[in-house]
């Protein structure tokens, strides 16, 4: 490659390497975005108020139409179809991370998981507008103002359960006791994603997860009064799964694999 | 019945205060102003629950502003409201001394029974010495609105005017539109096709 780390690139200046890199990243942030709404859309008709289940149902949509951009970006670079790839993978071709696969649990675990992942995203958007991959640069921007009011939804609703009755405090306590240890996965490199971190194409994810600490700790200890422990390690890569997701999938998927030829929908 | 069992009357007046503990258990309601363009007025677009001011206005704006844009959003609570129709002020001429604190206060006008997205639009402010005294002031200034309605200006809540947030609210939603149904593809055929081929409709479904 002659390039040089200040100029931008597109689908045509990338070398295979390149390619394979970004096209796993791509896949693994929108399987993130699939199943995280698919978790959310199950509270649809269920949430604790109207207003709310109308809120957690455009959630959902924006983070499916976040994962509409990134297969996009993956269609460019290999041609592979969106709706191929949404439902005609099973879990074990799947890469979300396993914070997203966890069943959705009460409203605190549903609202205190979307704020760490509102906020994880938020913050890799934001790093991935200087990314010199022009398509990634151009989605990024796109999604991060959505991305930014989702956060501010969700750590409201953090801190009302947090500082709300010494039920919803324990409540959301539990919540981030049973979330926390699946938090850092957000932030592993992918193999082979050393080097394109380095040549400026994706985030530095020990960054986003530097400022992620910071944002999301501080807010859980003091506007939630929540009890924030030391991060521990990503544990196993986004090939290992939880026991939720399959079944997950086999919901999700069952209309479209019920009639794969369908031309309409 | 036995001695000490509860009489109609004592049953009932436990069945309404259950009712009246029922209802505090609901949050407030907030009455949601939408402002579509800095050239059109904020206008009434309907109302949520919530807790507290910023929970309204983060409810309102995903209640209705996921399409289309907006640039800006009020939120009133109900109680810091006081509306009325030419017909109500003639039997409760009393609304007109409704108490409260002096200040500015908003004045929206239901101007056309024409059915619409919004009922009240803000069309200006006066300086008054509660909501009676505005309430008046609304009457006297727009006497041939079907309604009127005033809150304190101090009573609304406001979305954020800095560009950032304006961006993060409110931008989105300018991509997104109202799909038509036609938009959406049809299993089989439209029955028009078969009234044109002139054959019944169920004889040639295709799957």
């Amino acid at each position: 490659m002659t390039a040089t780390l200040s100029e931008t690139l597109n689908a045509a200046d990338l070398s295979p390497a390149q390619r394979r890199g970004l096209i796993a990243r791509f896949q693994a942030l929108a399987d993130d975005e699939i199943v995280l709404a698919q978790r959310d859309g199950e509270w649809t008709g269920h949430a604790p108020i109207l207003e709310e289940d109308i809120a957690l149902a455009n959630i959902a949509q924006d983070e499916l139409g976040h994962a509409s951009l990134y297969l996009e970006l993956r269609r460019e670079l290999d041609g592979s179809d969106p709706d191929r790839l949404a439902f005609f993978r099973d879990a074990g071709e799947y890469r979300c991370a396993r914070l997203v696969e966890l069943p959705r649990g009460d409203w605190a675990l549903t609202m205190l998981r979307q704020f760490l992942y509102d906020a994880a995203e938020a913050l890799w958007l934001d790093a991935a507008q200087a990314s010199r991959y022009a398509p990634l640069a151009g989605v990024a921007a796109k999604a991060l103002r959505e991305e930014k009011f989702h956060l501010q939804h969700s750590a409201l609703w953090a801190e009302r359960l947090g500082r709300g009755t010494p039920e919803s405090a324990r409540r959301a306590q539990t919540a981030l006791d049973t979330l926390w240890p699946h938090a850092a996965q957000l932030f592993a490199l992918l193999p082979d994603e050393a080097d394109l971190v380095a040549a400026g194409l994706l985030p530095d994810p020990d960054a986003v997860r530097d400022r992620w600490e910071a944002l999301v700790g501080g807010h859980l200890r003091d506007r939630c009064d929540l009890d924030v422990p030391p991060l521990p390690g990503a544990g196993e890569g986004r090939e290992v799964h939880t026991a939720h997701l399959a079944p997950l999938l086999t919901e999700m998927q069952a209309v479209a694999r019920a009639h794969p030829g369908a031309g309409t929908w | 019945m036995t001695a000490g069992a509860p009489t109609p009357e004592a049953q009932l007046q436990e069945t309404q205060l259950q009712e009246t503990q029922l209802q505090e258990t609901q949050w407030p309601r907030w009455e949601i102003f939408k402002q579509d363009t800095a050239a059109r007025p904020l206008q009434a677009v309907g109302s949520v629950h919530a807790g507290d001011p910023e929970h309204a206005l983060l409810t309102a704006r995903n209640v209705f502003v996921r399409r289309p844009a907006a640039v800006s959003l009020w939120a009133v609570r109900e109680d810091d409201l006081l509306t009325a129709t030419p017909e109500a002020l003639a039997t409760h001429p009393e609304l007109l001394a409704t108490p409260g604190e002096a200040g500015r206060y908003q004045v929206g006008i239901k101007a056309t029974a024409k059915r619409s997205m919004t009922f009240v639009d803000l069309v200006g402010a006066v300086e008054a010495s509660g909501p009676g005294d505005a309430l008046g002031q609304a009457r006297a200034l727009h006497p041939d609105a079907l309604a009127w309605q005033v809150f304190a200006e101090a009573a609304a809540v406001k979305s954020d005017a800095s560009p950032e947030t304006v961006e993060s609210w409110f931008a989105p939603a300018r991509d997104k539109t109202y799909k038509q149904q036609q938009f959406y593809g049809v299993i089989g055929r439209h029955v028009s096709a078969f009234k044109q081929s002139g054959k019944p409709a169920q004889a040639e479904e295709t799957p």
